[in-house]
């Protein structure tokens, strides 16, 4: 018996409820009357067809299918030693148990530590395909590239300079223009070995100065030991064979070799590259020079530039280096907007205000000196005879007539032909016997190299030694040897056009520039021999001025250039583009004035002929 | 000497990630790298984006099933750099190990669950988990792990993957024809 129990109230908050029983087993004698009988008949059963459902239109159905996942790869040029080994290296792997390697990354390592820094190698802006931008997106942060066992450095670079390899590895194009001694040379070589290393490029050309290819083969070999390096020299014959021989990684040569050697070789002999760097790449400034029209005709994937000074004088200069590195069409003449446009993509310049604030200072001042009274006179006499024989010539008078006046009193401000007398050498002399007391070094240069010569007799108590054009090529690598390495060997006397680009003197503390050059642009580089990356005191310069002669007047004209070229370069940068003077500027020393049509006209400084004149 | 270093030399690590879209499709990318770290081969799929009845029916399992035997398997299968050891940082990934001859290492997050129970691996500067029904997996590991620099960084090359498969979305969907 079962009870239901039924609410008596749908009230759900009473539940007070009545129950009531109810018998759910019939028993068979309550139906026994009147139908009894029809039970014991058989029930008739009846068929008809009805139309059955054939489709069930509301059932679910789901199989467990995913669509084909596809993929997209690449690989990489260091894949192909694996994609050619059939070994299967797993087994291998299973079966012998090697040797653990002496890690190469010990600092870092520790828990807790601060985590290194990662320098990521970004893909270019002109980067389009997306092949090309996950090339870089996918390479190791340089900082662990560099410290690969096979990588090995011999200096810890420094931020900047891992920022500057990073951009040229990624950089078709690229203008390195950061200010002397801030490593342009090492971030170069770093960044074509990893070129080299990674298979993106397989042969390279490096054109440089002559006097320079000394200093690269020497940073090659602290940079980069392991990569053979060959330069082109000998005899015509010998120089077509090294230029078209195969399997050459790094191929080295000079300007006038190299246009030379090229401009004589047919269409179909010209080798190609896979990157051309040009070193102290002003040297194409003018893009209708022989060299520059050689240098834009190598065939090459890649085109790089260094120099310290991408404007010497114009910033036309710059469209000649953008022409070479083919971001502009031929002969185009971008205005200071484009050029500033075209700077933000392809070049890149630091200087070492903003990089190197624990670099030592260095230490400017001017020395004006009054002339001896027999400078004085030889002076005078020359100045007011020079002019008078300028006026006298009307209009026979070009600037080139001023222009030898301006280098005769130049002269004569550094010593006095007739007597010998130097207000400058005196206090050469004075402030030499403090360096040399104090185991220092200096470096000085002049314009001339009689001047040179004529100092170097002068300063023999201080073991000078000289370092000019004409010093032959193969005795210039002992030269500088043997300045820093003698330690009675205090000074070293430089020709600008010579000494004062590339080279690593950052061991001497002291530089004087006898007489002034035309540019200083070209006075920082020969500076910069001292004030670099790894110099470990204050430089001080001292730059030679004779009190009212011309060479006042001269700085005082170089000082107002000094801010034209800042819209090109970007703000902050003072110190690199200057203008030289221009003929106006020039007749302007002597209150004469240019003649119509050429005071525009820009002149060049008569430069001494040696070997390898810039 | 030398064969170490040539067996070295022949080492190939697998970082495999996997990232979720915009649009709640997955994509996963492999990159095979050698042992210090420099690209060899890079794959990544095409997005894969369950539908409704799949995430009911999957489940929990949902997101093991699409990263480990959809994209990780196929990217396994498709790299023609075949990889010695595959890394990755993604606990969804484990459900990839059964399916490839790979040993397979999980990042280890300090404080995620489970740690103890499964056994731990250092390579570089990072600890690695590994799929606790492998068991030969730690000894092969460990044989492996000296060829790798103790100051290696094993978590970079992930980020450059997941780098990479950003790249390559962003690209495929600024590249697809706008609806007006």
């Amino acid at each position: 018996m079962t009870e239901l129990i039924l609410p008596h109230s749908p009230n759900c908050d009473d539940y007070v409820c009545e129950t009531a029983s109810l018998p759910l087993i019939s028993r068979p004698d309550i139906y026994a009357a009147g139908v009894n009988v029809a039970l014991n008949r058989w029930p008739r059963i009846e068929c008809e067809p009805i139309q059955s459902v054939l489709q069930v239109g509301t059932v679910p159905s789901w199989k467990p299918g995913w669509t084909r996942v596809r993929t997209v790869g690449m690989n990489f040029p260091e894949a192909i030693r694996f994609l050619t080994v059939e070994k299967k290296p797993e087994e291998e792997l299973e079966t012998v148990r090697p040797k653990a390697l002496k890690p190469v990354e010990e600092s870092g390592a520790a828990e807790g530590e601060k985590p290194a820094k990662k320098t990521r190698v970004k893909p270019p802006g002109d980067a389009l395909s997306l092949e090309d931008r996950l090339f870089y997106i996918l390479q190791p942060p340089l900082e662990t590239l560099l410290a690969g066992q096979e990588m090995i450095m011999p200096f810890e670079p420094f931020p900047h300079q891992y920022e500057g390899i990073g951009w040229l590895f990624s950089q078709k194009s690229a203008l390195l223009a950061d200010e002397m001694g801030l490593g342009k040379t090492m971030q170069t070589i770093t960044a074509v070995r990893l070129l080299l290393r990674s298979g993106q490029v397989r042969r390279v050309l490096f054109i440089c100065p002559k006097p320079l290819i000394p200093n690269w083969q020497r940073e090659f070999r602290t940079w980069a030991e392991e990569l053979p390096i060959t330069t082109i020299e000998g005899d015509t014959a010998r120089r077509r064979m090294i230029w078209q021989m195969p399997g050459v990684p790094v191929l080295m040569t000079n300007y006038e070799l190299m246009a030379r050697d090229l401009d004589q070789m047919d269409e179909s002999e010209r080798p190609s590259f896979d990157l051309v760097v040009l070193d102290e790449a002003q040297r194409i400034k003018n893009r209708d020079s022989k060299t520059a029209e050689v240098a834009r005709s190598i065939k090459r994937k890649r085109s790089w530039a260094l120099t310290g000074t991408p404007i010497e004088n114009r910033p036309e200069e710059m469209a000649s280096l953008f022409e070479y590195m083919e971001v502009v069409p031929p002969a185009a003449t971008p205005d200071l907007r484009q050029l500033s446009n075209l700077a933000s993509v392809y070049v890149l310049r630091r200087t070492k205000d903003l990089v190197m604030k624990d670099m030592p200072p260095r230490l400017d001042r001017d020395a004006i000196l009054e002339l001896t009274p027999a400078q004085k006179y030889a002076y005078t006499v020359a100045e007011k005879e020079g002019v008078i024989h300028l006026n006298e010539m009307g209009e026979q008078l070009t600037v080139q007539h001023v222009f030898e006046l301006v280098l005769r009193l130049k002269q004569i401000t550094n010593f006095d032909p007739l007597t010998g007398e130097s207000a400058k050498l005196d206090r050469l002399v004075a402030d030499m016997e403090e360096v040399a007391q104090s185991g220092g070094k200096a470096i000085l240069f002049s314009q001339w190299t009689k001047v040179l010569d004529w100092l170097a007799e002068r300063l023999k108590p201080f073991n000078p030694l000289i370092y000019h054009g004409g010093v032959p090529s193969k005795k210039r690598e002992p030269i500088l040897a043997k300045f820093k390495e003698d330690p009675n060997s205090h000074i070293i006397l430089m020709s600008y056009g010579t000494g004062a680009v590339g080279l690593n003197l950052q061991f001497a503390g002291y530089v004087f520039l006898f007489d002034r050059w035309w540019n200083p642009a070209v006075e920082d580089q020969a500076i910069n021999r001292a004030h670099r990356i790894g110099c470990k005191s204050t430089v001080i310069v001292t730059r030679f001025i004779s009190k009212d002669t011309i060479e006042e007047k001269i700085d005082a004209v170089l000082r107002e250039k000094r801010r034209i070229f800042e819209a090109v370069l970007g703000s902050g940068d003072t110190t690199d583009a200057r203008l030289s003077m221009n003929a106006a500027e020039i007749f302007g020393l002597f209150d004469l004035k240019a003649r119509t049509g050429k005071g525009t006209k820009k002149v060049q400084p008569v430069v001494e002929p040696t070997s390898d004149a810039a | 000497m030398a064969g170490s270093k040539d067996r070295a030399d022949q080492l190939r690590l697998g970082f495999l990630t996997a990232i979720e879209t915009r649009e709640r499709a997955f994509t996963g990318g492999l990159l095979v790298t050698d042992r210090c770290g420099r690209p060899l081969e890079f794959q990544c799929t095409t997005p894969v984006k369950p539908n409704r009845t799949q995430e009911l029916l999957y489940g929990p399992t949902l997101v093991p099933f699409i990263l480990g035997e959809l994209l990780g398997r196929t990217l396994v299968e498709k790299i023609s750099v075949k990889p010695t050891l595959l890394f990755t940082a993604r606990e969804e990934m484990l459900a990839l190990r059964p399916l490839i001859p790979v040993p397979l290492l999980l990042l280890s997050e300090s404080g995620s669950q489970a740690e103890s129970a499964r056994p731990v691996v250092k390579i570089g500067t990072q600890e690695f988990r590994l799929h606790p029904e492998f068991a030969g997996d730690q000894q092969a590991v460990s044989d492996i792990a000296g060829m790798i620099s103790a100051g290696a960084d094993m978590r970079e090359p992930l980020e450059r993957v997941t780098e990479a498969l950003r790249e390559t979305m962003d690209s495929v969907s600024a590249s697809k024809p706008r609806v007006a």
